[in-house]
């Protein structure tokens, strides 16, 4: 395969809302109902199938600590609905060819189902009875409990799965944005069924969430349909938290990872980026497309392609509504693990040093533009940015001003932008790789701190 | 690609439900096909959902094709076919592409490589430019394939790295074919990455990417007639080659148990595959090995998840894998196991669920249920422009016929338990299968099974 990509910021980056030429939202309902939940609703009928979601906000920064609460909160609606058991939803869901999820980010959780458009009455009752009526079955909990822990330990023989959660812990220290989603073997380990059920209490009620609904459907009867099974659903909004701001770091760091039997050292480098609200969000994007966003991106273009140090190099900005970071992200063999960072660094320097001439911004404009329209073409990926805008209270603009953003990005801008939006002193490292080989070397980039892949705790 | 490919299975079916009267899903009738004076055959889906389009090409070679000393040179040629040709030198194909909105990507499988290109639709032009350059003109140029052997080092070694499955399929192909080259993985063996020759390379490309041994399929927003001008135009000129050598080894009937063991120290649990020797595609147990192995480990209420993840605590993830191929290949069960427990334990509640079909048979419930996710999967696949794509090129391949994909469903009708029945114990067999342990310890006397 020619490309992968790398990282859980850089699928952060790929599901962030970039937009085309001729793309406008599709047109949608938009109306609340007297308890407070927030619905929308857009009809897409090229085939007979219907996504139903709700949008929670809350996520990973609520944690309070308990790293992983929010996860295991959304994985919980799962352990049986009203009257049904965990495998009972788990066999009607199958036999009508449904599929049900629950996910999880830093500051929401979605729960989301997707079904054929003739089980509409049916099942969106049974995605209000997951939604609405879970039974938190302490049985399944603890089945659960105990399987989730092997997965996260498991999750420790990838450098891949965790560097980009190593990386955001590193980055913002205490700050609730570093939490992992996922959580802690040592914080997943106190979580009890009780902690759930406070969670779920306390951010799941209906003025602290949105429904979408996009697909082939009815309009006039699917707003009588919610109407009868949300409508009755209550519960007070919590109040707005209002996060601290994120301290800025001071000097370079560097967390080297220890994974004795490693090949190859898997790294990240960044440090302050922006938030999803940020004016100049869409250039950014078009900046970091040139940089590490494409296959002819410098950073792959140099040490991909001029010299076969990694198969791919990517950078990407992980945004949050109040901030974000920024990161260079590859790998390589253990013997050319300072060869190629020594590379990405240079080649990211280019951007100060060199900087965007005409042809090169042309091109990046086109292929964002370009590249636009496939990322919202089918109703799980529409509700899913509906969900992401209500979320982080983003507003259409985000998307219809998208096109004219690109296009009045010049030169001038671009490098200016450069300079304000793209962190160039005090970078911060994540290593994982072989630590007896790499120690010493690594010592040069940054105050070393060094953990071991099995045993660290973020 | 192939790592995506396990992860996902596939039950690519449909039916004509009632309501599809009403929408715009593709159907047969959408589908528009022309074969060119040089044997290329092209497919198109006119699809103005949005303002973008692909083309697939699928060229009838992977690692099947190649023998000890080229392993993996399909897939080093999935790579060297970015690294310049006539018209468009080193690294002008991806400059150009993207200059004009355009991305790509390609994989390399056992079977087949393809070639995946999406684009805004008004820059098709310059797609079937770009195309019919490295189709006809590559430059082999002696640098580029040196730092093209580093890209693929690196891609063979993070899929070890970072793969358990990866890690582990290597060593059980090659113990369940010792004559067939299925027998190597798809990347290939690290000393054939490290010395294959110019000449190599250039054999290879004049025998496989001839327009007679590709098949592509267009789907988005273009119309039939613009894309048959621009066929002619750019690719017809293109001259056909001698059809390429038969596969000719047959893998010899398998009459005992295998078994594999690979340590890897960073494991937290032991992994096991279970690979067992079936037929392929053009078979007519197809359908009902398809059925099986979605019963057995695809969803939460499968055989296999329900039992050893969710009662029985042994795993914490499992999935059954039976790929779509040309030759006969394998069926394969995988399972991660839970703490504490052993690889030996989790095989035996592996084979346990496996003998009680063989011994007992499916429901019928199970198999409509199946059937019922067929049709609802089906929309999810036709519900983008590359699903279609790359569906139909599937389908044309391994079934002979693109029309395949519309009769699926009704192929699947005529399936029945005692099928099902009869593939498990025909095919699910001790004798037949090879397993493998992927474990943090050395392999020992004292760990043996």
């Amino acid at each position: 395969m020619k490309i992968i990509t790398l990282g859980i910021s850089i699928i952060l980056t790929l599901i962030s809302p970039l937009v085309s030429a001729a793309f406008k939202i599709p047109e949608y309902q938009s109306l609340k109902l007297d308890n407070g939940l927030q619905i929308y609703l857009m009809q897409q009928s090229e085939v007979p199938l219907i996504d139903v979601q709700l949008t929670v906000r809350a996520g990973a920064v609520d944690d309070q600590g308990a790293f992983g609460l929010a996860n295991i909160t959304g994985e919980a609606l799962m352990f049986g609905s009203g009257k049904l058991s965990k495998v009972e939803v788990e066999d009607l869901l199958a036999f009508h060819g449904a599929e049900l999820s629950s996910f999880t980010d830093t500051e929401m959780s979605t729960l989301s189902m997707s079904f054929a458009a003739k089980d509409q009455k049916k099942l969106m009752t049974l995605f209000r009875d997951v939604a609405l009526k879970p039974t938190f079955s302490a049985e399944e909990f603890t089945k659960f409990k105990k399987r989730y822990i092997s997965q996260l330990t498991q999750s420790r023989e990838s450098p891949r799965n965790i560097v980009g959660n190593l990386f955001q812990r590193m980055y913002y220290g205490e700050h609730p944005y570093g939490n992992p989603v996922s959580g802690d073997i040592s914080t997943v380990e106190k979580i009890n069924i009780s902690h759930v059920k406070d969670f779920y209490q306390k951010y799941y009620t209906p003025n602290n969430s949105a429904l979408i609904v996009v697909g082939d459907f009815n309009a006039k009867k699917i707003k009588k349909q919610l109407k009868q099974l949300f409508g009755q659903w209550r519960g007070k909004a919590p109040e707005d938290s209002v996060l601290s701001l994120v301290n800025n770091k001071t000097e370079s760091g560097v967390w080297l990872v220890d994974k004795d039997d490693a090949n190859e050292t898997t790294f990240m480098i960044g440090g302050k980026g922006i938030n999803a609200n940020h004016p100049d969000y869409v250039s950014a994007q078009v900046i970091n497309t040139i940089l590490g966003a494409r296959f002819t991106s410098w950073l792959n273009e140099e040490l991909r392609t001029n010299t076969g140090l990694t198969y791919g190099a990517r950078s990407g900005f992980s945004d949050n509504s109040t901030a974000g970071s920024f990161t260079i992200s590859t790998f390589t063999k253990t013997e050319t693990t300072f060869e190629a960072i020594d590379l990405a660094i240079k080649t990211y320097h280019k951007l100060w040093e060199k900087g965007i001439d005409a042809e090169t911004l042309k091109s990046a404009k086109a292929y964002v533009k370009g590249q636009f329209p496939p990322r919202f073409e089918t109703s799980q990926q529409l509700a899913r940015l509906l969900g992401r805008m209500w979320a982080l209270k983003l507003s259409d603009s985000i998307i219809n001003d998208f096109q004219q953003k690109v296009d009045s990005l010049d030169v001038k801008k671009a490098n200016q932008l450069v300079k304000q939006l793209f962190p160039k002193e005090n970078l911060q490292f994540v290593l994982v790789g072989k630590a007896s080989e790499i120690r010493e070397k690594a010592k040069a980039y940054g105050k070393l701190k060094e953990m071991n892949i099995k045993t660290f705790n973020y | 690609m192939k790592q995506t490919l396990l992860l996902i299975s596939f039950c690519l079916v449909m039916v004509f439900m009632s309501m599809a009267e009403v929408n715009a899903a593709t159907r047969k009738s959408d589908v528009k096909s022309f074969t060119l004076s040089n044997g290329m055959t092209i497919l198109v889906v006119e699809d103005q959902s949005i303002p973008n389009a692909n083309m697939y090409l699928f060229w009838k070679v992977g690692s099947r094709n190649e023998v000890p000393g080229i392993t993996g040179l399909s897939h080093f040629f999935e790579h060297m076919m970015f690294n310049g040709a006539k018209k468009y030198g080193p690294k002008q194909f991806d400059k150009v592409m993207e200059a004009n909105g355009g991305a790509n990507n390609a994989y390399t499988t056992e079977n087949l490589t393809v070639y995946t290109n999406w684009f805004p639709s008004d820059s098709i032009e310059v797609m079937f430019d770009l195309e019919a350059d490295r189709i006809q003109h590559l430059a082999i140029d002696e640098k580029m394939v040196e730092s093209e052997r580093g890209v693929v080092t690196s891609e063979r070694s993070t899929g070890l790295e970072n793969s358990n499955v990866r890690m582990i399929m290597e060593e059980v192909k090659g113990a369940a074919f010792r004559a067939h080259p299925y027998s190597w993985s798809v990347i290939g063996h690290q000393s054939d990455i490290d010395s294959w020759t110019l000449q190599d390379l250039k054999d290879f490309h004049r025998t496989y990417y001839a327009p007679n041994n590709a098949f592509v399929v267009i789907a988005g927003d273009v119309k039939l007639s613009q894309v048959k001008k621009l066929a002619k135009k750019y690719w017809e000129p293109i001259p056909a080659q001698p059809a390429p050598q038969k596969v000719r080894t047959v893998e010899p009937e398998q009459r005992g148990e295998r078994r594999v063991y690979v340590q890897k120290s960073s494991v937290t649990s032991p992994n096991i595959m279970l690979a067992y020797h079936v037929p392929a595609t053009s078979s007519d147990d197809y359908y009902p090995l398809e059925m099986l192995s979605n019963i057995l480990g695809n969803g939460d209420s499968s055989r296999l998840i329900r039992s050893l993840i969710d009662e029985q605590q042994l795993a914490t993830s499992i999935f059954t894998y039976f790929p779509k191929s040309f030759d006969p290949n394998l069926f394969y069960v995988y399972a991660v196991a839970a703490k504490d427990v052993s690889a030996e334990k989790l095989e035996k509640a592996v084979v346990k669920e496996i003998n009680k079909v063989i011994k007992e048979g499916v429901t019928q419930g199970e198999l409509e249920k199946e059937k019922n996710k067929a049709q609802v999967n089906f929309y999810r696949t036709i519900s983008t422009i590359n699903g279609k794509a790359n569906t139909l090129g599937t389908y044309a391949l391994y079934f002979g016929d693109y029309s395949k994909l519309f009769s699926a469903v009704e192929d699947m009708q005529n399936v029945t338990v005692e099928d099902i029945k009869r593939v498990a114990s025909t095919y699910l067999r001790k004798k037949n299968r090879t397993v493998g342990i992927l474990a943090a310890e050395e392999d020992s006397q004292e760990e043996d099974l």
